[in-house]
């Protein structure tokens, strides 16, 4: 495609319009749905997060660029196959049991949407059960608990207890993060992985399910 | 005790200001608009209640929408100062005004250790010993616990906080506790302490630090603790912490209108359930977090000034925040960030000025970082003081006893007043052999020093033995 570095230039810059109409003059051409979506809009999603870790763009650019990728890909939509349209991986995140705190969810939330993931939120104070519940129905690959309190910090543990006594902790990573986690806390409690703040989290989820 | 007041004479000390007289009366008509026209939402029902009887408009269970003139009321009962006393009932602070007075955070994650040099998670130990340094500074003076203990059973951590605090100190001291009953607990300790619920009420010494999820939003213990304590006439601060950028507007004013509309919701709420309830509103404004990192920078420059400048606007006393840093180190950046932020402070004339001794945005405390900022006050307070000119002073008949080629030194005029003169204890002045030969130490290394000294050598007036069995078995 002869307008790949144009497109993933109008993702970094968040430019949605300019992204759909590069996106549908590709289709219009000819071009393998599969291919603009790999080696475009994923492809400048990468580049998107590693500048934001190196604190190189601002989160809300990197926002205006997730939404700008999400525009492709809605635009591509009907032209992917089943195959092609797969996301990289189902999360299921939410804030530890009574813990109302949700900027740092939210914002992970935005960005593993922005980096090709399908995000299932279950909001602020989420019971273990309730964890347990949305991995079953959705057939999650990882669980994202987020804290912002010691004393909420220590539910987390319960949601990995949950998981494992319910047969399903093999299926899942757990992912943890927020403020008071630390990642000797979440060696301790058995989780997968820390995410220092909200942007090494789409690096880490990746790197959890394609090692 | 640290003696800072800006604007103590008129043009006879430095003062600051930022925003005029006219803009603080937009930024309160922005506060009183919001507040009528997009409300904010109570998460308690006796806060919803005690609005709507009082003439406010409730919808969707909890979505209220309060009249100016309710705000307006709540101005004509609510104390303008509040007089805070130390653990043993002598007068401490007269909070309000241009006065300053200086104490620590609370809450910290970690400790950078000052005997090891290493970050680690801290312990109760450490706010014993954290307590056992502000009660021998004598620029800190009030506490906050400093610390987030790791090694007490962590439902309960907030009494162990309280406890310490309570064994340590004789300082006023401000607490945080994580839930309403945390908060009640703390009372009944420092109503133990002052012998009962009257003597604390006319002699507070203890004021409950209460965090509100944002402006707008107000979570259920923050309502609950206010409804308790203000029921009680006990003081406590309301802060809601709106982040402009993610919760509120980007913009300083936007992020102050929003953040500030919620303090006078609590104000309204604070008198609705006793009248002269005292009630101490925030002394920073315009937060963000980083849009880079997300971090939420405390020694902000721009988030300082203004809100003082509005604080003495509305004539209540506020709680401020400086003398603290991003930094993860006890080095240049933090003391460069804890200096201008306690200048910027003193000179604009916050009240209850806390969060000294922070570093890590506030994830990490250290005690010689809390040493170096005593220093640095102990700085501050000679440079506020006003200049006398006087016969005295000027000293006409001196210089001319003295003539162009006499010296001062053996003057009986020098030995009256070289006292005056401010000198530092642990700023370096000596010449450089000086310096060499007491060891060529770097400030850093001095306040660690320093801090050891006083671990050693002081000894805090303990609570009588029932008293502390007493406050233990409040949560045991």
């Amino acid at each position: 495609m002869d307008k790949i570095q144009p497109l993933i230039d109008a993702v970094i810059n968040g430019d949605e319009d300019k992204v759909k109409v590069i996106v549908l003059e590709g289709i219009t051409k000819g071009e393998k749905a599969a291919d603009i979506m790999n080696k475009g809009l994923i492809a400048a999603m990468d580049i998107v997060g590693g500048k934001m870790e190196a604190e190189d763009m601002f989160i809300p650019e990197v926002l205006m660029s997730a939404r700008a990728m999400k525009a492709g890909v809605n635009a591509l939509q009907p032209h992917l196959t089943k195959d092609d349209a797969k996301d990289l991986g189902v999360v299921v995140i939410g804030s530890a049991q009574g813990d109302l705190h949700d900027i740092g969810k939210n914002l992970v939330k935005m960005l593993m949407e922005g980096g090709g993931f399908s995000v299932i939120d279950l909001g602020t104070d989420v019971k273990p059960e309730k964890f347990l519940e949305a991995v079953r129905e959705n057939n999650a690959d990882i669980v994202g608990i987020s804290a912002l309190l010691t004393t909420t910090m220590l539910s987390m543990k319960n949601v990995i207890e949950a998981l494992e006594s319910a047969g399903l902790r093999d299926q899942v990573k757990v992912l943890v993060g927020g403020a008071p986690v630390t990642k000797e806390y979440a060696e301790e409690i058995g989780a997968d992985c820390y995410g220092a703040d909200a942007g090494s989290a789409v690096r880490i989820a990746k790197s959890l399910l394609y090692k | 005790m640290a003696n800072i007041c800006s604007h103590q004479q008129a043009l006879n000390s430095p003062y600051a200001g930022k925003v005029s007289e006219g803009q603080c009366q937009k930024l309160y008509w922005a506060c009183l608009e919001i507040l009528e026209r997009t409300g904010v939402s109570l998460h308690d029902q006796e806060a919803v209640d005690l609005c709507k009887k009082a003439g406010a408009l409730v919808t969707d269970g909890n979505r209220v929408r309060i009249p100016s003139g309710l705000v307006e009321k709540a101005f004509s009962t609510v104390p303008k100062s509040i007089t805070l006393y130390d653990r043993a009932g002598n007068r401490a602070m007269q909070v309000g005004g241009h006065r300053c007075y200086f104490g620590t955070g609370s809450d910290c994650l970690h400790l950078l250790d000052h005997r090891s040099g290493k970050r680690r998670r801290a312990v109760l130990k450490d706010i014993v010993e954290g307590m056992i340094v502000c009660d021998a500074l004598e620029n800190i003076d009030f506490v906050m616990c400093m610390f987030l203990p790791s090694d007490v059973p962590q439902e309960k951590l907030d009494r162990y906080e309280m406890e310490a605090m309570l064994n340590n100190t004789t300082k006023p001291v401000v607490y945080v506790t994580t839930e309403f009953f945390g908060c009640r607990d703390a009372v009944k300790m420092a109503e133990i302490v002052t012998g009962g619920a009257d003597t604390l009420r006319h002699n507070p010494f203890a004021v409950c630090y209460i965090n509100v999820t944002t402006g707008l939003r107000h979570n259920k213990e923050a309502l609950q603790k206010l409804l308790y304590l203000s029921g009680k006439g006990l003081p406590f601060t309301y802060i809601p912490s709106a982040q402009g950028g993610v919760t509120a507007p980007i913009t300083i004013a936007g992020a102050m209108a929003a953040n500030y509309a919620g303090v006078l919701a609590g104000l309204v709420l604070s008198q609705l359930k006793r009248e002269g309830a005292p009630f101490i509103i925030p002394g920073w404004g315009g937060n963000m977090l980083d849009m880079k990192t997300m971090v939420q920078p405390y020694a902000d420059p721009q988030k300082r000034g203004q809100a003082i400048d509005f604080g003495h606007y509305l004539g209540l006393p506020m709680f401020s925040l400086a003398g603290c840093s991003e930094s993860k180190l006890v080095d240049q950046q933090a003391a460069a960030e804890a200096a201008l932020t306690l200048y910027s402070d003193v000179l604009f004339g916050g009240n209850l000025i806390h969060d000294v001794g922070y570093l890590e945005s506030g994830l990490s405390g250290s005690l010689p970082q809390l040493v170096i900022c005593n220093e640095i006050l102990s700085w501050l307070e000679a440079f506020m003081k006003g200049i006398e000119i006087n016969e005295e002073t000027l000293a006409l008949d001196v210089i001319d006893e003295i003539g162009p080629d006499g010296q001062y030194l053996d003057h009986p005029h020098t030995a009256r007043h070289f006292r005056d003169r401010w000198y530092p204890k642990l700023f370096e002045r000596s010449n450089y052999d000086g310096w060499e030969n007491k060891g060529g130490s770097s400030l850093g290394e001095r306040a660690v020093g320093n801090v050891d000294k006083i671990l050693a050598e002081h000894k805090p007036e303990p609570l009588p033995d029932d008293i502390a069995k007493a406050v233990r078995a409040v949560f045991e």
